[in-house]
C-alpha cells in the first residue's frame, strides 16, 4: 500500500522525474518500505506514459483538472484532520499527532505553528496569526501573540460539552454564519470501546446502550456557540439533534447548514442533512440530552416513533456506490475559477479517490437534489477529509485515514480552464427530471431514451448497520426532449415516487465538439414530489 | 505470530517433502482487528491441506476475507471496487477465477467460517475486498513444500505494511514529529487516572506532570521519562497513551483553592494557557476568579514549583495541602495546619513547592 501511494504521489510531479523526485515522493510520504521497486515501477510509468499518450483520445477528466501532491514534512504522519486557507494564502493544517503547520504555496515550505492539540478536525481561521481549532476536548483560539510566527497563547472559546474517554467522541467544525455565530459537531460514543472511570459533564448510564451512544451531554449534537458583541466566545446552545458521526459541517451558498453522516446504527446509508434548529436527524442516542424528553434509553423507544421524530436526509449517498464515509460540505464560491460547477457544494469522502458533487434544489419546501461522484480518474487520493478553496479557485484537500480506510497527505487541484461534459443540474418535475449539462448535447444521442437508465430503491431506517437497498426497481424513461440549446433533456419518466433514491446511469452521451461525458452515475434523494405531480404521471 | 510458528513447527517436523495425499486437515481462527488489519500475518500450510478458517469479526466496522490465488489481490480488490450496484448483495466479492473462496459480510462482534483446500504451491493471499480495504487489510498464506523459505516475517513481501510495522515493534524507526520535540513539551492526550482532558507536560526528557483540563488540577507528576503516545496514536485511538517514569506524586486532596470555607469545592472552568519560554500558565476561573498557574521544576531533585496569581478576591483563600500523595508542601506565605494553608488577606502571588518524599 505504501509503496503504492509512493508511486502515485510521484506521478503527480510532472517535472523531470530523474531531478529529485524519486525522493520527494518517497519522502513525501514517510515509506518504511522503500525497495528498488518502487523506483522500477516510477521509471516504467514515466515511459509509458510518455509512449501511450498520443493514443488516446484527449478527453478525460485530467484535461480538464489537475492534481499537485503537496510535499509533506520529512518526519511528519500527516493524517490531515484539519484545515484552513489563512487570508493571506497560507495553508493551515491540523495533524493526528497534534501538529499544527503552515505551508506556504509560494515557497513550498512548512512551519511549525502550534503542537500538542488533541485531534485538531477542524480549523477554522482567523487572521494570519490566530486560528480557531477544534479539537478533541474544546475549542480553542491558538495565537500568535508576539509575532513570531508560533502561536503562545491557547484560550478556551468553548468546552462547554462532555467528554467520556471514548474515542469515537470526535469533535468537528466550526463554521461561522454571517452574524458571527459558530457551530461545531459532536460525534457520538463507540461500542468499540467504553469510557473512563472519569468523565468530563454528568455521566447519564441511559445513554451507554447502543451500539453508538451518547453518555455524556451533547454527543450527537450539532452545537451553536452565539456570537457576543466583541467576540464569539458567547454561550453553547444545543440546536439541532440525531447525528452519529457529523464529519463534518458547512454551508451553501444561502447559509443554509449541512451535516454529512456516516452509515452505521440508524443510518442505513450515508447522508447529508439540511440542519435547523431543534430539529432532529434520527440517530436516537443524542435524544437523551433533548430538554424535555422522557427519561430513557432513546434506542428502546419504538421504531415507529423514532422515525416520526426525525427529519430526512437532503441527500442519501448509496453505500459504497457513492459512498462509504462523506466528508466536508463545502460550497464552490470560486465564481467560476474552479469549472462551471460554481454556487454548488462538493463533500468529500473517505473510502474513493474523489469527490462527490451536489446539485440541489427546495422541492415542497425541503431542500432535496442530487450527487454525483467528481475528479474521479484525476489522479486523487482517498480519505478527502478536509476541503478548502483558496481565493485563486483553486481546491485544497486534507487526507487522513485514521486506522480506517484513507490516504494522507494533502493534495491540490487546480481547474485548466477548458468545461468538460457533466450534468451540470438535476431538478425534479411532476413527470421527470430535467437534466442540465455543461455543454450542448449531440442530439442524436442525447435523445436515445436507453442512454437514461433509472432504478429507484430505498434504505431502511432501523437499528442494525446498514441497511439493503428495498424494493429495487427499474423505471423506464418514455420520453426524452433536447432543448434548442442542446444543454437541457426534459425527462419523462413511467413513475415517480416519494421516499426513494432514483439511481440514474447515463450512457455514452457527447457534446456537439464529440467530448464524451466523464461522469455516468447520479443519485437523486426524491423525499418529496412536486405539489403539482400526479399520482400517474 | 504464535499460530504462525506453531504450524511452521508441525510443517517442518513432518519433513520438507510431504505426499499430498497425508496433507491433514488445519483449523484456525483469523480476527479482523482495529486498523484495517487481521490479527494473523500470515500462515503456513503444505499443498494438499483443506483449511477450515473462521473468520471472527473484533472491529466496529464490517469485514469479509476473501482468499486469493498468488498474484491476484489486488486484481480482485479493484474488481470489488467496481462491482456497482450489485456490490453489496455480493458480499463485494467478484466471481472472477482469482478468487479461491470468501466469506459473506462478517458484521462486528460476528463470525464465520469457509473450508477450502489449497493443491498447488504458492502464496496465496485473504483479503478483505470490502470498498477500501483491500489495499492495507490482507495476510499471505504460504502452500509451500520447503517451510524454511518463507522469508523473514519483517522482510516479507506479501504481508501487509501494516502488519510488519506492528510486528517488528514500535521501536522508533519513525519519528514521532517532523522536528525533535523541546522541552517543556505539551501533549493534549488521553491520559491513564485522570479526566479525559488532560494535558501532558514534560518539563524536562525526564520530569513531567499531568494537568487535567476539565477539574484545572494537577494530578500527578513523575520523573524518569515523558509520555509513549504509540499506542494511542495507533489506529482509530482507542487506548490512553503511557507515562514513562515513575510517579512521585498524586493528588487526593481535590481542587487545591477554596474560596470562603477550606471544605467546600469550587466551580471551575478551564479557559486555556499561555506560553512562557514553552512554560504553559494555565489559566482558570474558580467561583468566577481567575486563577493563573505556571509549574517548574525543583531546580534540586524531584519536585515541582507552583506559582499561582489570583484574581481580586474578598474574603479568606486556602490552599489544600494534604499529606500522604507522595510530596512534602512548603508555601511561599502562610502556614499548613490540618492539610490546609490560610493565605494572608490579600495575597494576589504565591508559590506552593512540592518535595518528593
Amino acid at each position: 500500500m505504501k509503496t503504492y501511494r509512493t508511486i502515485r504521489n510521484s506521478c503527480q510531479t510532472p517535472l523531470n522525474p530523474l531531478k529529485g523526485t524519486f525522493k520527494s515522493g518517497i519522502n513525501a510520504v514517510q515509506v518504511p518500505f522503500r525497495g528498488f521497486r518502487g523506483v522500477w515501477l516510477l521509471l516504467t510509468f514515466f515511459y509509458s506514459s510518455i509512449v501511450a499518450k498520443p493514443l488516446f483520445p484527449a478527453d478525460t477528466i485530467t484535461d480538464y483538472y489537475e492534481v499537485e501532491t503537496i510535499q509533506m514534512p520529512k518526519g511528519l504522519t500527516a493524517e490531515t484532520d484539519g484545515m484552513a486557507i489563512m487570508p493571506d494564502g497560507r495553508i493551515v493544517a491540523g495533524f493526528h499527532r497534534g501538529e499544527i503547520m503552515i505551508y506556504n504555496p509560494k515557497t513550498k515550505t512548512w512551519k511549525l505553528f502550534a503542537e500538542g492539540i488533541h485531534d485538531p478536525l477542524g480549523i477554522l481561521a482567523v487572521s494570519n496569526s490566530e486560528i480557531l481549532v477544534m479539537q478533541r476536548p474544546e475549542l480553542t483560539r491558538i495565537k500568535d501573540t508576539n509575532g513570531d510566527g508560533v502561536a503562545d497563547e491557547y484560550l478556551t472559546v468553548t468546552d462547554d460539552f462532555g467528554l467520556s474517554g471514548n474515542y469515537h467522541e470526535f469533535a468537528f467544525g466550526p463554521i461561522r454564519d454571517k452574524k458571527g455565530n459558530l457551530f461545531i459537531a459532536l460525534n457520538c460514543a463507540s461500542s468499540g470501546a467504553g469510557i473512563f472511570p472519569e468523565v468530563r459533564g454528568k455521566l447519564d448510564t441511559l445513554g451507554r446502550p447502543g451500539r453508538m451512544y451518547s453518555a455524556v451531554p451533547y454527543r450527537g449534537w450539532i452545537m451553536k456557540l452565539t456570537a457576543t458583541a466583541a467576540r464569539t466566545d458567547g454561550k453553547l446552545h444545543p440546536y439541532a439533534s440525531g447525528f452519529r458521526s457529523p464529519n463534518s459541517i458547512g454551508f451553501d451558498a444561502n447559509g443554509n447548514l449541512f451535516a454529512a453522516d456516516n452509515q452505521g446504527d440508524w443510518l442505513g446509508t450515508s447522508k447529508l442533512y439540511h440542519v435547523q434548529e431543534g430539529r432532529h436527524y434520527g440517530h436516537p442516542a443524542s435524544l437523551l440530552w433533548k430538554d424535555g424528553f422522557p427519561h430513557v434509553t432513546p434506542s428502546k423507544l419504538p421504531v415507529k416513533l423514532l422515525d416520526s421524530l426525525r427529519t430526512v436526509e437532503s441527500v442519501a449517498f448509496p453505500h459504497s456506490r457513492i459512498a462509504n464515509s462523506p466528508t466536508q460540505p463545502v460550497l464552490d464560491d470560486t465564481g467560476g475559477k474552479f469549472g462551471p460547477f460554481s454556487g454548488k457544494m462538493l463533500v468529500g469522502e473517505m473510502d474513493h479517490p474523489y469527490l462527490i458533487r451536489l446539485m440541489l434544489e427546495t422541492v415542497d419546501g425541503h431542500i432535496q437534489g442530487a450527487c454525483a461522484p467528481f475528479l474521479a480518474g484525476v489522479g486523487l487520493r482517498k480519505g478527502n477529509n478536509r476541503l478548502a478553496f483558496a481565493a485563486d479557485g483553486s481546491l485544497w484537500l486534507g487526507q487522513t485515514d485514521h486506522g480506517w480506510a484513507g490516504d494522507r497527505g494533502i493534495q491540490h487541484v487546480r481547474w485548466k480552464g477548458k468545461t468538460p461534459l457533466e450534468l451540470a443540474d438535476m431538478k425534479l418535475t411532476p413527470t421527470g427530471f430535467v437534466l442540465t449539462f455543461t455543454q450542448p448535447l449531440d442530439a442524436a444521442t442525447a435523445k436515445q431514451l436507453t442512454n437514461y437508465q433509472f432504478q429507484r430503491y430505498y434504505y431502511e431506517y432501523h437499528e442494525a448497520y446498514g441497511s439493503k437497498q428495498f424494493d429495487v426497481k427499474p423505471v423506464p424513461v418514455t420520453n426524452a426532449e433536447l432543448s434548442a440549446d442542446g444543454r437541457t433533456v426534459t425527462l419523462k419518466l413511467a413513475e415517480l415516487k416519494a421516499g426513494y433514491i432514483y439511481e440514474l446511469e447515463l450512457g455514452k452521451l457527447r457534446s456537439r465538439t464529440q467530448q464524451s461525458l466523464l461522469n455516468h452515475l447520479i443519485c437523486y434523494t426524491l423525499n418529496r414530489l412536486q405539489r403539482n405531480t400526479q399520482a400517474n404521471p | 505470530m504464535r499460530k504462525y510458528a506453531a504450524l511452521v513447527i508441525f510443517v517442518a517436523l513432518c519433513g520438507l517433502k510431504i505426499p499430498v495425499a497425508f496433507a491433514q486437515d488445519t483449523t484456525l481462527t483469523i480476527r479482523a482487528i482495529e486498523g484495517l488489519k487481521y490479527d494473523v500475518p500470515r500462515f503456513v500450510v503444505r499443498p494438499g491441506t483443506r483449511i477450515n478458517l473462521t473468520l471472527d469479526n473484533y472491529d466496529d466496522m464490517s469485514h469479509n476475507l476473501v482468499v486469493t490465488l498468488p498474484g491476484g489481490r489486488l486484481r480482485v480488490v479493484n474488481t470489488a471496487i467496481g462491482l456497482g450496484a450489485d456490490a453489496a448483495k455480493l458480499n463485494y466479492v467478484p466471481r472472477t477465477p482469482d478468487v479461491v473462496a470468501h466469506t459473506a459480510i462478517v458484521e462486528p462482534g460476528k463470525s464465520e467460517k469457509i473450508s477450502f483446500r489449497l493443491d498447488q504451491e504458492g502464496i496465496y493471499t485473504y483479503v478483505c475486498t470490502y470498498p477500501g480495504h483491500g489495499f492495507v487489510m490482507y495476510g499471505a498464506i504460504y502452500v509451500t513444500r520447503k517451510p524454511a523459505t518463507v522469508p523473514a516475517l519483517e522482510k516479507d513481501p506479501n504481508v501487509s505494511a501494516n502488519r510488519r510495522d506492528d510486528l517488528a515493534g514500535h521501536v522508533g524507526h519513525q519519528p514521532n514529529h517532523p522536528y525533535e520535540l523541546k522541552y517543556p513539551a505539551i501533549y493534549r492526550t488521553f491520559m491513564p487516572d485522570s479526566g479525559p482532558a488532560s494535558i501532558a507536560v514534560g518539563l524536562t526528557p525526564t520530569q513531567a506532570y499531568c494537568w487535567d483540563a476539565g477539574a484545572c488540577r494537577l494530578r500527578y507528576a513523575w520523573t524518569g521519562g515523558f509520555v509513549d503516545l504509540t499506542d494511542h496514536w495507533d489506529g482509530n485511538g482507542k487506548k490512553p497513551s503511557h507515562v514513562i517514569g515513575d510517579v512521585y506524586f498524586r493528588d487526593r486532596g481535590g481542587f487545591p483553592i477554596r474560596f470562603g470555607t477550606a471544605d467546600r469545592l469550587p466551580e471551575v472552568h478551564f479557559k486555556g494557557y499561555q506560553l512562557f519560554n514553552r512554560y504553559p500558565e494555565f489559566r482558570y476561573l474558580v467561583n468566577g476568579i481567575e486563577v493563573r498557574e505556571i509549574i517548574k521544576p525543583l531546580p534540586t531533585g524531584r519536585g515541582l514549583v507552583r506559582y499561582f496569581s489570583l484574581g481580586p478576591v474578598a474574603g479568606p483563600v486556602y490552599f489544600v495541602c494534604k499529606s500522604g500523595d507522595g510530596v512534602k508542601y512548603r508555601p511561599s506565605v502562610g502556614k499548613i495546619q490540618d492539610g490546609v494553608v490560610r493565605l494572608p488577606v490579600g495575597t494576589k502571588k504565591f508559590t506552593i513547592t512540592m518535595i518528593a518524599e
